[in-house]
């Protein structure tokens, strides 16, 4: 089922939890709502359950306005971030429940209820409380019971917020797994962009109730429309610079570390104005003195702290000025570079990306 | 699928306009019962004391402080009020922090039996009391026979009668100040009390500083409870024999009061105490709520007592129990008492006067209506509290804050002064007492305890995530059958016991028992106590008796209701 929200607002008193939001979901499209908390992605979430009404605006499942449509009416499965299962049934009896609303036969409950309990893999625990379950076994079950009702669309929030680190890497999987089986258009609410770039087809970022962008994951990492988008997903040094000069479809920043020229720019500029030059912690490289370094841009900075993470290794510059510039090597060589030395980095042209300048935009330092 | 949606469609339109309808339905009947029969009673009375054929008026209150009998009633029902309250707190404060810092061999059994005094009505106690303490009774006969007097001493002579009283109330509602503080002082954070011991503050400055602080507003709740149930109590003062106060002048002016309406204004003193206590309350505490930190580990701040300090807590609770157990041991040997004749114990006992309960018809009548009487009021209490609560935390309805108000208010109203109202409020209509009180009682038995169901039922209520009914409502389900099949299994324990507690008060009423029931034939339990106690004869050991069963009744009720409940019974007793 394609879901559209039609310039949708929701106001609590005078502040705007959501504020005009446009977006079409595919049908069949695992479709991720990212932002940190408050930013109106469970209020969206919600809005599209039936639990809350939007104060101005329209929802549609395929063609069909349910914008005041109550959620008993809407056929929706929803999974919420604390799994809601009713602790005085059984698993069968909370994925029954909804089967039994709907006065379906005996043997279609019995076999809706085996597919999903095949499917989420929870045989042999369908007589048990929800209290003698584990959490990643509670979450399956919160999923089993949305996914018995064929519903037009699957919601999830949060789904996964409650379990641990290990238990949370499987279940993505499982999810994926599911989503691919049934096809079901579903809508999952993170504050984990790990969870929507490895998983989603789609994402949308959201902030302070307004929608930032959507799009595919790759499109969010290598494509940002802002520099909120670039700092929010993955990691990035986010510089402010001002423009110096334009030829032909080349660009020179000026920044507190230097020029940095670059062809990738979104937006439109003309020499003197404020930008933001965002540069990917892991597009910067590191002089360790093994092999010649063959780059666009060098830097020399003096290092402040160097994080050792095994696989990785987090190196944080400072300049003169106290401005903080940050490198993340993958797969380092033997190297004594230590905290006070001096270190020259480099900078490929194709991996600086001029953005609008955004005030309030945390640079990540 | 879509065959599937057109079903849901098509029924949950129904049973959304039954829910609105159920939703709405529910406020509006509360709201209309509340209003005729909590708010136009009381509006009656204070219409009619001030106001005679000759328009407004202040004379009956000329009247009422003109006569020295009435204001030394109103001073003597004062005192009664502020004794009790004190004597409540020198007794509960070490009882509830002992409570709740030490463990001790036996303390469960201890905590529970401190309770028992909750489940007698004080002027039961009364009856015993009068055969323990009568110029040859067991007290003064055994202080004789050891010849550490040489006459006996009238033990309740006219001047020790307040004190009678007093006693009686404090033995009576110590339980409840208890509860109240124990559960202000367990809520107070124990690392609050370590963050300063680890500063070097010395005990007594921290339970000064930090701790009673903190617990004041329960303190503070108990007390008000305790003196407002204390100023406006009947029974005790009118089976004492103590007419000097402000209830039993009330009550003997109910059914003249046409002709003599300075009872109305004496009424409305009574009324204008308790807004101004509880005015005082909520402006002092009302807006001192302090929020205790999320509790990340909690110590518990329990420590297990040593030897030397067990004895002392042994020596305190034990005290307490057994001079609040008294009053029930009294009552209790005075129903089996056979022969008892200058003598400190009977010489004989007998279950005559049990048999005879089940043999007379007064008594027996008397079971038997309480039992119907409670059982009609706490169904209309389960119903209605559990609407209540449902519509107040779910904030169904605008305006749900007002409605938890309204519903709160019959915690503070005295029973006399409803049990009042509604007699010159429903005279000559269709639910006048004197032709059937019935109706009249079973909703005053209601009314009274409805505060008990709203409040059991909303702590069920604010524990169950709301995500449990949203996630019944994704399913298709209509909010009423939610509320079946989701909320109420699971609130079930609190409806239990809030049930059970509203039950067991119900059945040991007093003021509107004693007031509306007018004929035999609808006496009450404690009425029928009442009427066998001013008997000739045997009527002192019958209703006794009768007394010991009311007893058992309401042991079993409340014992079930503080299983279920836990330590979250304290909460039901607050304003």
């Amino acid at each position: 089922m394609e879901v559209t929200l039609d310039k949708i607002d929701k106001r609590y008193d005078s502040t705007y939890a959501v504020k005009n939001l446009d977006l079409k979901i595919e049908e069949g499209a695992l479709h991720f709502f990212l932002g940190p908390s408050g930013c109106g992605k469970t209020t969206t979430l919600r809005m599209l359950a039936g639990l809350e009404k939007p104060t101005a605006g329209r929802i549609l499942f395929g063609d069909k306005d349910v914008t005041s449509m109550p959620a008993a009416d809407r056929g929706i499965g929803m999974v919420f971030q604390n799994y809601a299962l009713w602790p005085h049934m059984t698993v069968r009896k909370n994925i029954e429940y909804g089967l039994k609303l709907r006065k379906l036969s005996k043997v279609e409950i019995q076999q809706r209820l085996d597919d999903v309990v095949g499917i989420t893999q929870l045989d042999g625990y369908v007589d048990r409380l929800p209290g003698q379950l584990s959490g990643g076994q509670q979450q399956r079950v919160a999923l089993a019971r949305a996914l018995a009702i064929r519903p037009t669309v699957l919601l999830l929030d949060e789904p996964l917020s409650n379990l641990d680190a290990r238990l949370r890497l499987d279940m993505r999987d499982n999810i994926s797994r599911i989503h691919k089986q049934t096809r079901i258009t579903t809508i999952y609410v993170t504050h984990d962009q790990k969870e929507a770039l490895s998983m989603g087809t789609a994402v949308s970022v959201m902030k302070q109730g307004h929608m930032i962008q959507t799009g595919a994951p790759r499109t969010l990492y290598n494509h940002p429309n802002s520099s909120f988008i670039a700092s929010f997903i993955g990691e990035t040094n986010l510089l402010i610079g001002k423009v110096t000069d334009i030829a032909s479809d080349e660009y020179t920043v000026e920044t507190e570390f230097g020029l940095f020229k670059t062809t990738r720019v979104v937006g439109q500029y003309k020499v003197g104005d404020e930008v933001h030059v965002s540069i990917r912690h892991e597009a910067v490289g590191v002089d360790f003195g093994k092999e010649p370094l063959v780059a666009d841009i060098k830097l020399k900075l003096r290092l402040e702290h160097l994080t050792y993470l095994g696989e990785s290794e987090q190196f944080k510059f400072r300049n003169d000025a106290g401005a903080f510039f940050k490198a993340t090597v993958f797969h380092t060589p033997e190297h004594s570079i230590c905290d006070g030395d001096e270190v020259t980095c480099r900078v490929s042209a194709e991996d600086i990306l001029i953005l609008p300048y955004q005030a309030d935009t945390d640079s990540g330092t | 699928m879509s065959s599937e949606k057109a079903m849901v469609d098509q029924e949950s339109r129904l049973s959304r306009l039954i829910s609105t309808t159920v939703g709405y339905g529910t406020v509006i009947a509360t709201m209309a019962m509340l209003f005729f029969f909590l708010i136009l009673p009381v509006g009656v009375i204070v219409s009619k004391a001030f106001y005679s054929e000759n328009g407004l008026t202040l004379e009956y209150f000329r009247l009422l402080f003109a006569n020295d009998l009435q204001t030394v009633a109103i001073w003597n029902s004062i005192l009664i009020g502020l004794a009790t309250t004190f004597f409540c707190m020198m007794l509960s404060i070490p009882l509830s922090m002992i409570n709740t810092k030490w463990v001790f061999p036996g303390k469960t059994l201890l905590s529970g039996l401190l309770l028992v005094p909750m489940v007698m009505p004080p002027f039961v106690g009364a009856i015993g009391i009068q055969r323990f303490f009568a110029r040859r009774g067991s007290i003064n006969m055994l202080l004789l026979e050891n010849g550490w007097i040489d006459a006996p001493i009238d033990w309740l002579a006219e001047g020790n009668k307040f004190w009678a009283v007093v006693i009686l109330e404090v033995l009576h509602l110590y339980p409840i100040m208890y509860l109240n503080l124990s559960a202000a002082l367990a809520n107070v954070d124990p690392s609050l009390e370590e963050a300063a011991e680890v500063m070097g503050v010395p005990r007594w400055r921290r339970y000064l500083q930090i701790v009673w602080p903190l617990a004041a507003p329960g303190l503070f709740a108990g007390s008000i409870i305790v003196f407002i149930w204390a100023l406006t109590d009947l029974g005790t003062p009118l089976l004492v024999g103590f007419h000097d106060s402000m209830p039993v002048r009330i009550f003997n002016m109910v059914t003249d009061v046409n002709e003599n309406p300075v009872g109305f204004a004496l009424v409305f003193v009574v009324i204008l105490l308790t807004v101004c206590i509880f005015l005082a309350s909520k402006f002092m505490f009302g807006t001192k709520k302090y929020d205790m930190m999320a509790k990340g580990h909690v110590t518990s701040g329990v420590q297990k007592a040593g030897l030397l300090r067990t004895a002392m807590i042994y020596v305190v609770v034990g005290g307490t129990i057994l001079l609040a157990l008294i009053p029930h041991i009294s009552v209790l040997i005075t129903s089996i008492s056979d022969q008892w004749f200058l003598t400190v114990l009977p010489e004989q006992y007998t279950l005559r006067y049990y048999e005879q309960i089940f043999q007379t018809d007064l008594p027996f009548t008397g079971i038997k209506n309480s039992f119907l009487f409670s059982m009609g009021s706490t169904l209309l209490d389960l119903v209605l509290g559990l609407l209540v609560a449902y519509v107040v935390t779910r904030k169904l309805v605008p305006m749900s804050g007002f409605l938890d108000g309204l519903v709160m208010i019959p915690l503070a109203l005295p029973g006399i002064v409803l049990a009042f109202g509604y007699v010159i409020t429903y005279t000559d209509t269709f639910l006048d007492p004197l032709e059937n009180p019935v109706p009249l009682l079973i909703i005053a038995y209601a009314i009274r305890r409805l505060p008990f169901m709203v409040r059991s039922a909303s702590a069920g209520l604010q524990q169950t995530s709301y995500s449990l009914e949203e996630a019944s409502a994704c399913f298709g389900a209509s909010r009423f059958y939610t509320l079946r099949k989701i909320v109420m299994p699971l609130v079930a324990a609190n409806l239990i016991a809030g049930g059970l507690l509203c039950f067991a008060y119900a059945m040991l009423d007093v003021s509107d028992s004693l007031i509306l029931a007018m004929k035999d034939q609808y006496y009450p339990l404690t009425k029928a106590i009442y009427a066998l106690f001013l008997e000739q004869g045997s009527g002192e050991f019958v209703s006794s008796a009768l007394g010991m069963v009311g007893m058992l009744i309401l042991t079993v009720c409340i014992v079930g209701a503080s299983l279920i409940l836990g330590k979250k019974m304290g909460e039901l007793f607050r304003s």
